[in-house]
Formats: structure tokens, sequence, C-alpha cells
């Protein structure tokens, strides 16, 4: 690899070196990826802000242990779910244009990095970036969850310290049971989804945008037109005769923004509503498809992009 | 026969210019052949077309007619990026990183690994004089360090050919001159060298072969000394020649019927100037 005293290498040898596609190149571009945002300022202040906000659900007002364990749940995945939303949206905006900018993608794609290896490897960068705040915030959540379900158990007990062990015993697993369920993992996992859709959708205008600034304002739509599509869909529906035309219609609104509605199980998981396996499997499959579609689609656009 | 390093054939690329009907002709049916183990010096004014060339050479940029090759490939092949290193014109790499993992990061995205990588790494920033920031990240580098860390992943993959956009662009006299060694060592180990410069003393000094584009054409190419010679000129320097003989040089010339265009006392360069005088200084 250094420079050879005679400069050169035979061509049989170099074709040997290079491969169509190589998952060492992406983890080199995601690595960097990941690190370049890590050493970010502004993503410990978005993640800062979350905790703060997730730790504070602890002193809220007294109610019943039911009423503030879905309160404390509301709070903290809403936390959860707008903060990773925000910190895929702003995380992803800036990557290409920054190496854009910067001419570091010139020194990048003169290598023998296909233009997809790139994208994927930026992508994939955010992902893990997303995934470690997700980790980072459900950690903070479930700490304060365990905290309050522990000071509320040891005041029940003190409370019913001469009742009988059956209805300590069934208080006690009321109370575990309103705290912890088997919803809260699959309903994390489905906020995290929702940012890898966000964060693939904003790759996508990303790679035809001309700053920062109009991705985040575009993005900014998206996020509010996907949340309210579901809405506007069955008024529409309701309203109209429902031809071909209309369901054209429906169909690109959909997949320009699409129904993030349909990625809060928030709701379910503060009732405490079992969320069916085939519903946690459809919405997998929905995110999962949406963020290799925009990342197709990104990659067709910045195929043909001028650098 | 020698090898074709560079290839670029009817080379046309013209932009258009967003919402209006503006097209703005970059480079006009351009025509260049870099042989191996030359060093090419692409000139010419802002403006010229002389980095959309480079770019329409490393594939970054279509081409709107022509083709351009690289040892026989096409340039739209990723394939053909294998056999090439590239420092852009002021390049920012990313700067949270060393030097040392910047080299392994480019490394890594010419396929390589392990030892090979690990050793490939030390050998370059020795080579471009950088062992001891080897640590330090790029943003505490000077220009001229950043211009030789970039040169250095320029070559980390030990290419053939070596295209460089100005080179020396922002970087004072020292650096400047660091990197024309570097070059000049590169060269002497027959690496194929396609330059883009405005300093054309610099030119002079590495480059074999020389084109000149204004306005996207490419108006002057060839080699360097047939170019810049005055065919019906002789230069001759004389050291301690007494004023005896220098009248009877001019006896002989008058007598012959040539004609002394200039006599003068030959003189440093600025740049010799300056590197003496800040050397003196820092030996001081």
């Amino acid at each position: 690899m250094s420079v050879s005293q005679h400069g050169q290498m035979s061509d049989e040898k170099k074709d040997s070196v290079y491969r169509a596609f190589s998952p060492r190149r992406i983890g080199a571009i995601t690595a960097i990826t990941f690190t370049g945002l890590i050493r970010q300022k502004a993503f410990y202040v978005v993640l800062i802000f979350a905790l703060i906000l997730i730790g504070n659900s602890i002193f809220m007002a007294r109610l019943s242990f039911q009423r503030e364990f879905q309160m404390l749940k509301d709070i903290s995945l809403g936390a959860i779910s707008i903060f990773t939303s925000l910190l895929a949206i702003v995380a992803t905006a800036r990557l290409l244009s920054q190496d854009i900018e910067d001419r570091t993608i010139y020194t990048i794609l003169a290598k023998p990095v296909p233009r997809f290896e790139y994208l994927t490897g930026k992508l994939a960068g955010v992902l893990l970036l997303l995934a470690l705040s997700t980790l980072v915030m459900s950690a903070m959540f479930l700490a304060v969850l365990f905290l309050r379900e522990q000071t509320l158990l040891n005041e029940t007990l003190q409370q019913m310290a001469g009742a009988p062990r059956e209805q300590i015993a069934e208080i006690s697993r009321t109370l575990r049971g309103s705290a912890f369920n088997s919803n809260l993992v699959p309903g994390i996992a489905v906020i995290y989804l929702k940012a890898c859709l966000l964060a693939a959708l904003t790759l996508f205008v990303s790679t035809f945008a001309s700053s920062n600034l109009f991705t985040i304002v575009v993005m900014t739509f998206v996020y509010f037109i996907g949340h309210l599509q579901a809405t506007a869909r069955e008024y529409w529906l309701q309203t109209s005769s429902g031809g071909w035309m209309t369901n054209t219609f429906l169909a690109f609104v959909a997949f320009f923004f699409p129904d993030l509605q349909l990625f809060n199980l928030v709701d379910d998981i503060v009732v405490g509503t079992a969320i069916p396996l085939a519903l946690f499997n459809k919405t997998v499959l929905l995110g999962g498809s949406y963020t290799a579609i925009y990342l197709l689609l990104a990659c067709a656009v910045f195929y043909g992009k001028e650098l | 026969m020698s090898e074709t390093a560079v290839a670029v054939r009817g080379l046309t690329k013209i932009f258009n210019v967003p919402f209006r009907r503006e097209r703005i002709v970059a480079v006009r049916d351009l025509n260049l052949t870099v042989e191996a183990g030359q060093v090419y010096g692409l000139l010419g004014p802002n403006g010229s077309g002389k980095s959309t060339t480079l770019k329409v050479i490393l594939g970054l940029v279509s081409a709107t007619r022509g083709s351009t090759e690289i040892f026989g490939r096409r340039s739209n092949e990723v394939a053909s990026r294998n056999a090439v290193g590239f420092l852009p014109e002021n390049p920012y790499f990313y700067k949270y990183l060393t030097g040392a993992e910047t080299l392994r990061f480019y490394g890594k995205l010419c396929g390589l690994g392990g030892m090979r990588l690990k050793t490939g790494v030390g050998e370059l920033l020795e080579l471009v004089g950088l062992t001891s920031a080897a640590n330090r990240r790029l943003a505490g580098y000077s220009k001229g360090m950043l211009q030789r860390i970039g040169l250095a992943q320029a070559l980390v993959q030990d290419p053939k050919l070596l295209v460089l956009d100005e080179p020396t662009a922002g970087v004072d006299p020292a650096g400047s001159r660091e990197i024309r060694d570097l070059l000049l060592n590169l060269k002497g180990r027959g690496i194929t060298i396609l330059l883009s410069s405005h300093l054309l003393s610099q030119v002079q000094e590495v480059c074999d072969r020389v084109g000149i584009l204004a306005r996207g054409v490419l108006v002057r190419e060839g080699p360097l000394e047939k170019l810049t010679a005055i065919e019906n000129q002789i230069e001759l320097v004389l050291e301690n020649a007494p004023d005896a003989l220098m009248e009877r040089i001019a006896t002989l010339v008058r007598d012959s019927g040539a004609r002394i265009v200039e006599r003068r006392m030959p003189q440093t360069t600025l740049e010799k100037l300056f590197l003496e005088a800040t050397r003196e200084e820092r030996q001081d």
C-alpha cells in the first residue's frame, strides 16, 4: 500500500482489490459518520433535553398509581418519540451538504466507492446514533419507572401494614403490572423505526435540496402532514366518491408523506392495551419498507448528481 | 510503447443554470492524453475548465459529450478509481479525526486492512513528514499540513495516477516547496501525475508536458521545453568572466551577424530568497 519504488501495481492486483460491493467500505463510512455525529454538541443538547424531560416526570402530581404510571409513560415515550424524530431530521439534513461544502465528498467518491455505498454508510451512521439515543432515553425512562414503582410499592406496603397477605400480594401485582408490561419494548422499537424512516426520507430530500434549511423545512412539513394525513384521508374518503383519481392521489400523498400515526403506539402502551404481534410485525415491515425505498430513491437521485 | 494513463476524447461539458435558460459551456471539445509516468500540468485562469475536466476524469461529473478513460477504463466505472489518488483544491477532511485515523479511513475505502494498512499508514505519514503529528486531530493542522495529509490519503492505495487540483493553493512558500519536493519524489518513483495549478513557476519545475485551457478550450499543448523555448535564442551563463572576455564575446557576436538581446546578472527567485531568509531566522 505504500508508494512502491516502481510506483506501479499490476492491473491484475488492482482488479483483485476492487469489489463491486464491500461491507468494509460501508462499515468505514458508517463508523466515520457515527463518530462525527456523536462529537457534535447539538446531539448532547437534544439528548440532555430529552433526559431532563423524562427525569422530570418523576416529580409529577401524586395521583392514583395507575394514572401516575400512565402519565409517566405518556410523557416519557412522547419525549423519546419527539426527540428521536428531531435528531433523525437534524442529524441527517446536514450529512450530504456538509461533505459537499467541505469537498470531503470528492476525496471519498474519488476512491473506488460506489455512490450507493456512500449513502448507505451515511444512513447507517445516523441509524446507529438513533439506536444509541433511543437506548439512553429508554434506559432513563425505565430507571424512572422502576424508581417510581419501588417508591409507590414501599408507600403502599407501609399503608397496608395490617392487611391480609393475599391482599398485599394482589395490590403489589397490580402495581407492578401497571408499571412494566410487555408492550414497552415493542413500543420503543416502533418509535425507533419511525426515526429510521424519517432519517431515510431526510436523506432522500437532501439529495436534491439546495441547503440544510430547505431539507429541515420540508421535513418539518412532512412530519406534521404525516401525523395528520390519516385524519385528512378519512375525511376525504367520506366526502368524495372514491374513484381511481382519488385513490391515486391518496397513494401519492401516502408515499411522500408516510402515515406517521401508524407508528404511534404510545396510546396503546399507556392504557396497557396489548399490542398484537401481527400489528407489530406489520408496522415493522411498513417502517422497514419505507426506509429501504427512500434509501433507494436517494441513491437514484444521487447517482446522477453533479458534484 | 508507453501505456496511456489518461485519455480525454472530444470532451464537452455544459452546465444548465437552474430556473434559467442559461447554459454554461465549461469545457469544449477537449482532447488530451497523459502517458504513464508523465507529469502533466493543466494550466489556465479561474473558470477555464481545469477543475471540471479533472472531475469528469474522476467520474464525479458526467460528460455532456465525449469520453474519458483512466488506464483504459471508462471514468464512470467505479473500478477505474482503484488506480487513482485525488487531492481536491482546498480540501477539508473530517476535523475530528487524527492524521493516522484519516489515512486508515481512506485505506479502508480502498479495501485495505490489517497489518498492511497499519504499516502503510506509518510509511505514508513518514513520506509526507507528518509522523510527529500522526495522533493530532486535523483541526489543529496548518494549511500546509492539511495539504500533505491530503496528498497522503491520495496515495493510500498506491495509485498509478495522482490527480491534484491546485495542490499548493493557500500554502506558504515553505509548505509549497515541500509539496513540490514530494511531487518530484513521486515523479522519480514513476507515478503519473496530472495537476492543475496557477503557479506557473512550480508547474515549470515539475511538469514534463502542459496544456493551457482558456474558456474551456485547449489553446496550447505539448512538452514543456518545446512550448517555452525561444528557438532562435541561446542562453549562456558565465561565472567570473573578466571584462576583456566579455568584450571579445561581444565582438565575435557582432562579427558573426548575431545580436546580444540582453545582458544581465542572473537573479535568484523570490521564493529562494524567502526560504533562505526564513531558514536563517529559524536557525537564529
